[in-house]
């Protein structure tokens, strides 16, 4: 009896704070002295794991960074061109292998203060502004690259920069003699006093960065302006005379220090993210100064986020392929919806050593009688384009469709039909007979694509294909070692635009998709071909854009037709609905925004 | 009953101690480790990863200095420093020593956050969901059950049945959204995501606002999405009991004094039909505190329940040693509660 | 009246004999009594159909559970609008399927149909196991009390403190690569044969199993806790019964009711959770149907094709319901002191 009565008062109490909290007054309405143009949007569910530029290596670091700090160069979401960023201008070597880039010198660092609600700029020990100087963007590069920050995307400097893969590695190698430095000791942990003798980054004076590359590559541009060449600055994380070291967490809100368009108000974790207008920003052409206030971040799944979009609470918001049916049939949606292309694919790889896909004809067979366009229109819904081949046309050296018409794989039943019959007939089996599985990691997404192809194959083919699926981690470390199975599936995303990124660093041996031991293939795709692995070098080298083109064209036709070591199965594209007051540009960088280029008119 | 306590209070740090070495156990024998990354890492930077978060210590090693981190309390003169090594869940200052308890150490998915910082800022609103659901399941389910056994097989009794059962068949996934798209998208007058508690909170986990328009307004809808389902579970098992117990001899001995029926019912009959309910209510809290990730990735709400799942299909080790211990200890504790008021229940309960 | 009247009026009565009640086992008075009772007859026909309709499934289907027509993806019965207006704007209709297609054109009838396997399996077994181990466990725990007792529920405490979720997830993954690639003839290839008939639920089958036992044991151990004060069992005792005995004659049949009722409760939950893994995905292997799977592949579009997720859900409810009502019916039934009565 006494337990029922404390429940019941427990919940009258309840009801009347409840009540009590609904009579008081409504809190005092926020004085607005101009109007603020605030945006709010959708990051996606989770926290944003950091937001350190040498730590980053997923999107929503990247959306942030790109926003509070600015690279040596600077890519055009929209054109994928390489314009200007910190840098005004550069000159390369005759020899191709080394840039120097020229820096504006008016740049300050900021911070945000909570207590004044401004942005203000920071102060040097004597009391003078501090500003963003060549010796940042080197500090920034040999953070990255230092051992001790155990940066994952370090690989990328590693391996453009001339010595940064042996001082990534931990070994101290002078790049002038490539004599082994022995002694260690001084070089642990701390970046200041690896030199140019070591990495071949250097600060010349204030406004200039010297920068020499392994390779004479069209890209190296775009490596310079990676997020893990950023400015990063010494005095916030590893401190000096009059300022505290933060270390760590020199990311978090009170903390962080920038210097690009926006600068960080506030990060709730979990909740949100605000950035803030940094007036101190000059603004140039390919950086205009930002003209929407207040940047704020969400951080929810993707259906709730469009319910709070079509409760008119956020701005912009990724289409859930779930509503899109709905989207397309309503008039007020519909209207505000785009579709965009990313650059992205998606593709299903073969391990060519695998029983039964050990042989081409079974692998066109499969990948000539998946119907791209169907499962792009009834499973999908997004808009994307069935893929003929893995560069997506877009990046740098990729081929297109335009110019390309016939190249690469595309659905035709009879041919896969013809191709998979030759191989029974020559082997003595039937369709039976073939025991072929196809791997994903759990999520229903994938599981959606598999079973329609799974059934595309049943139908054209009448092959029996076996779906499994395994959790990330446990199908990372399967689909990289010796029991790759016959058919998975993976995405590839770009780092940076170029084709390179693409077909090089993914199915070169020894690349992502193609686990390499001594230069032996273990895992993934297990292929090596010689005349692919001398195709990729050359055209990284090609400088015609042209002949570049060409080459690529043919090095995909390799993967996808004569050696068919995987299927290429759709490029992506970005699915989402703006309100009709925001006046916006559309990256195709994964959805890496340029936000100062936004506006919004109400 | 004191020595009882404290006898299982000592058991608590065994089962903490048990739970942590079978959690970390399994959690390395699992294939896939936290760095495994779609585009595959040169060994190099493998290495340095391994080497900064001591993962290639030997796995005693690593599970000792766990051990250590957690359960022995650093004592200095300095004051802490915000540094990321000299984090822990409890800090406080005892006339001039800084003593620093509880370091469930980094999170490998967030270099500026530890375990530590999880647990301050997501683990009470949780807690505060927790609280809110099981007080919409006892508030619900409580007086559907006790008005089903008294009006047995009646109209009534088939009516909050059908209602228990509508809350269990339904699940979060599907009601969430539903509740979401009416009172959110269409009426407008419940805010569609979010959680209105934000850090610092009183006592660790009360939040600081407590107005409708900073907490109440967010909590309604996920506290009801998740308590529906527990609400059933607590109807039923109440109607059940009280059912069994009405039947006893000293009910039929108190009518037959002639006591009134609803003294005889909620004199007599209702503590002690508690029990089964009871029971269940400790591992229910328990249980709604660390499950709710689909309410929390329906509403938006930044709790624990994302990091159970997540940390699991990350391998962020910290956070899964850190999450389980956290359950292990909420779940003792709300056993050890249960067994309490199960002696205060029923006076012929004793524990020897 | 004096005893020798009342002898008399006995002998009187019958001719002679004695007079006794007929001795009836406790379960056939159960059945007889659960047979009066109508709910409990309407819950446990429609478990019985729906068993029926688990094992005659590829005949009463009308399509297979895997047959994808993807241009019929998403289209519904033209009643169905009638039922769900907001549908009208963009839906797709089609005659071929009686509720609906799913979003690659299976049927959604069939697969629910299909689908009652999967969850009956899930609905049958979880129990079982759990009542077996969580019992047996629970009486022996509470009977004897004290050290024993002590013991054995913090030995369920540290199993208990084990987030069930984490354990099937960790499970999950060790099992699936360690049988993922197992020799022909091996024992491992034993189970990954079973596990792949089951639609890849096996692993799901052994890891809930393994994580519900324990309330079950800490509910049984809470009833006998109470029961074994009681004064019964103290006479039980007085006239010599063996520990056996007093548990199996006289304590278990009075604490079996809440327990089925819990029991019975927690079918719901086993099926959530196997939702709940086909939500984050762990769950059966595609295309195999279960109600569960269902229910999370529906939810994401349960604004916009509304169908795909009610009809699994209401399949859920009537079995849910027909559990209730024979548990509800079990436990009157099976209850002693209503022995004899009705």
């Amino acid at each position: 009896m006494q337990s029922k009565k404390l429940f019941v008062f427990a919940a009258l109490l309840i009801v009347a704070s409840m009540l009590l909290a609904a009579c008081q007054p409504a809190a005092a309405p926020a004085e607005q002295v101009a109007e603020k143009k605030v945006l709010k949007l959708n990051m996606g569910p989770g926290d944003i794991p950091t937001l350190d530029p040498a730590l980053a290596t997923d999107t929503s670091s990247n959306q942030i960074i790109e926003l509070i700090t600015v690279g040596l160069t600077r890519q055009n979401e929209v054109t994928t061109d390489v314009e200007p960023g910190m840098a005004t201008g550069w000159t390369m070597s005759d020899d191709g292998l080394t840039y120097t880039f020229t820096l504006r010198e008016d740049v300050p660092w900021v911070k945000y203060d909570a207590v004044s609600g401004e942005v203000q700029q920071v102060l040097d020990c004597e009391g003078n502004v501090r500003m963003v100087t060549a010796q940042d963007f080197v500090y920034g590069m040999l953070r990255t690259l230092a051992p001790a920050t155990a940066s994952d995307y370090a690989y990328v400097l590693a391996f453009a920069l001339k010595g940064g893969a042996d001082y990534n590695g931990g070994t101290l190698v002078d790049v002038a003699t490539g004599e082994v430095i022995a002694d260690p000791e001084t070089f642990e942990g701390e970046s200041a006093p690896i030199g140019p003798e070591v990495v071949a980054v250097q600060a010349i004076d204030n406004k200039t960065v010297e920068m020499t590359f392994n390779e004479a590559a069209v890209f190296n541009l775009n490596i310079a302006g990676m997020w893990v060449a950023h400015a990063m600055p010494s005095f916030q994380i590893d401190g000096d005379d009059c300022t505290e070291g933060k270390g760590d967490r020199w990311t978090e809100t009170g903390f962080n220090v920038s210097y690009g368009p926006y600068a960080l108000k506030e990060w709730v974790h979990d909740s949100y993210i605000t950035l803030v207008k940094n007036p101190f920003w000059p603004g140039q052409d390919s950086v205009p100064v930002a003209k929407i206030d207040e940047l704020t971040w969400l951080m929810l799944d993707d259906a709730p986020a469009f319910a709070e979009y079509e409760a008119g609470n956020i701005d912009v918001a990724r289409v859930p392929q779930a509503d899109m049916d709905r989207v397309k049939a309503d008039p007020t949606l519909s209207a505000e919806l785009l579709i965009a292309p990313d650059l992205c694919t998606y593709y299903y790889g073969f391990n060519t050593t695998a029983p039964y896909v050990d042989d081409v004809r079974v692998r066109r067979a499969l990948s000539f009688a998946v119907d791209r366009q169907s499962l792009i229109d009834n499973v999908l819904k997004g808009g994307q384009e069935p893929a003929g081949w893995f560069s997506r046309p877009g990046l740098a050296g990729a081929p297109t469709r335009e110019n390309y018409p016939d190249l690469g794989a595309k659905f035709d039943a009879e041919y896969a039909k013809a191709q998979l019959q030759e191989y029974l007939d020559e082997k003595g089996l039937t369709v039976a007979d073939l025991d072929i599985s196809l791997m994903f990691n759990t999520s229903s997404g994938h599981q959606k694509i598999a079973e329609a192809i799974q059934a595309m194959w049943k139908e054209n083919l009448g092959v029996d294909v076996k779906l499994v699926n395994q959790e990330w981690k446990v199908y990372l470390s399967t689909i990289k070692g010796a029991e790759t199975p016959q058919v998975w599936r993976l995405g590839w995303c770009q780092d940076y635009p170029d084709a390179n990124n693409f077909i090089r660093e993914v199915f070169a041996v020894g690349g992502s998709a193609n686990t390499a031991e001594g230069g032996v293939p273990t895992g993934g795709v297990t292929w090596k071909n010689d005349t692919f692995e001398q195709g990729v070098l050359d055209a990284a080298r090609e400088q015609d854009p042209e002949k570049r083109t060409q080459m690529y064209a043919d090095l995909e036709k390799l993967i996808v037709v004569d050696d068919a070591i995987m299927i290429p199965i759709y490029w992506y594209t970005r699915v989402s609905t703006t309100k009709p007051y925001v006046e916006r540009t559309f990256s195709v960088l994964g959805g890496l925004e340029h936000m100062e280029k936004w506006d919004i008119k109400k | 009953m004191g020595r009882y306590i404290v006898r299982r209070l000592l058991y608590l740090v065994v089962v903490l101690f048990v739970v942590s070495a079978i959690t970390f156990g399994l959690m390395h024998a699992v294939p896939g480790g936290p760095f495994d990354r779609e585009k595959a890492l040169p060994p190099e930077i493998m290495a340095n990863l391994e080497k900064r978060y001591h993962l290639d210590d030997p796995l005693v090693v690593q599970y000792a200095n766990y051990l250590y981190d957690v359960f022995v309390p650093q004592f200095s003169t300095t004051a802490t420093t915000i540094s990321i090594e000299d984090d822990a869940l409890l800090k406080f200052n005892v006339g001039g020593v800084y003593v620093r308890w509880m370091n469930f150490g980094p999170s490998f998915s967030s270099r500026s956050r530890t375990v530590n910082d999880i647990f301050r800022d997501q683990l009470p609103i949780s807690i505060q969901l927790g609280i809110l659901a099981l007080l919409v399941a006892l508030i619900i389910g409580m007086p559907m059950g006790i008005l089903g056994a008294l009006k047995q097989n009646t109209i009534f009794d088939y009516l909050g049945m059908s209602v228990a059962i509508f809350g269990v068949s339904v699940p979060v996934i599907v009601l969430g959204p539903i509740l979401i798209w009416i009172f959110g998208v269409v009426l407008k007058v419940l805010p569609p995501t979010g959680w209105g508690a934000k850090p610092p909170y009183i006592l660790g986990f009360i939040p600081s606002d407590l107005s409708w328009d900073g907490f109440w307004r967010f909590s309604i809808m996920p506290a009801i999405a998740l308590g529906l389902g527990s609400s059933a579970i607590i109807a039923r098992l109440t109607r059940a009991s009280l059912l069994q117990v009405i039947r006893e001899d000293y009910i039929r001995t108190a009518r037959a004094k002639g006591l009134r029926e609803n003294l005889v019912i909620t004199r007599h009959a209702l503590k002690n039909s508690l029990i089964p309910v009871v029971t269940i209510l400790g591992p229910m809290f328990a249980a709604l505190v660390t499950g709710t990730f689909v309410t929390e990735l329906t509403f938006g709400i930044p709790g624990m329940g994302r990091y159970f799942v997540t940390s699991i299909t990350n391998r962020d080790y910290p956070v899964i040693m850190g999450t389980i211990l956290l359950y292990a200890f909420f779940l003792v504790i709300a056993n050890l509660v249960v067994d309490i008021v199960y002696a205060y229940l029923d006076p012929r309960i004793r524990y020897d | 009246m004096t005893a020798q009247l009342n002898v008399e009026s006995k002998h009187n009565l019958s001719g002679g004999q004695p007079l006794t009640q007929k001795r009836e086992s406790l379960f056939a008075d159960a059945f007889r009594r659960l047979l009066r009772n109508r709910a409990a007859v309407v819950g446990g026909s429609i478990i019985v159909i729906l068993i029926l309709l688990a094992v005659l499934a590829p005949v009463i289907a009308p399509a297979p559970y895997d047959l994808q027509v993807l241009d019929d993806q998403n289209t519904i019965p033209k009643w169905l609008t009638s039922v769900f207006p907001t549908m009208a704007p963009y839906a797709r209709f089609s005659d071929s399927y009686p509720l609906g297609a799913d979003y690659v054109g299976r049927d959604l009838l069939s697969r629910i149909i299909y689908g009652a396997r999967i969850s009956l399996t899930v609905a049958f077994i979880g129990p079982i196991i759990s009542l077996i181990i969580g019992v047996t466990y629970g009486s022996i725990s509470g009977f004897f009390g004290g050290r024993v007792d002590n013991v054995m529920m913090r030995f369920v405490d540290v199993l208990y403190a084990f987030p069930g979720l984490l354990f099937i997830i960790l499970l999950m993954a060790f099992f699936r690569s360690t049988f993922s690639k197992p020799d022909p003839g091996s024992f491992s290839y034993a189970i990954s044969q079973m596990d792949a008939r089951m639609g890849g639920m096996l692993f799901i089958f052994i890891g809930i199993g393994l994580t519900a036992w324990e309330t079950m044991a800490r509910l049984t151990r809470g009833q006998v806790l109470s029961v074994r004060e009681k004064e019964y069992i103290e006479a039980a005792r007085t006239i010599g019964a063996t520990n056996g005995r007093i548990m199996f004659n006289h304590i278990l049949p009075n604490i079996v009711g809440p327990l089925v009722v819990a029991e019975t409760l927690a079918i719901p939950g086993y099926i959530s959770t196997e939702a709940f893994l086909s939500f984050i995905g762990i769950g059966v292997n595609p295309p195999t149907p279960s109600w569960g799977a269902m229910i999370s592949d529906g939810a994401q579009v349960v604004r916009t094709y509304p169908n795909q997720t009610i009809f699994p859900a209401l399949a859920l409810a009537i079995t849910m319901f027909a559990f209730n009502f024979l548990g509800d019916g079990l436990r009157d039934a099976l209850d002693p002191r209503l022995r004899g009565t009705q």
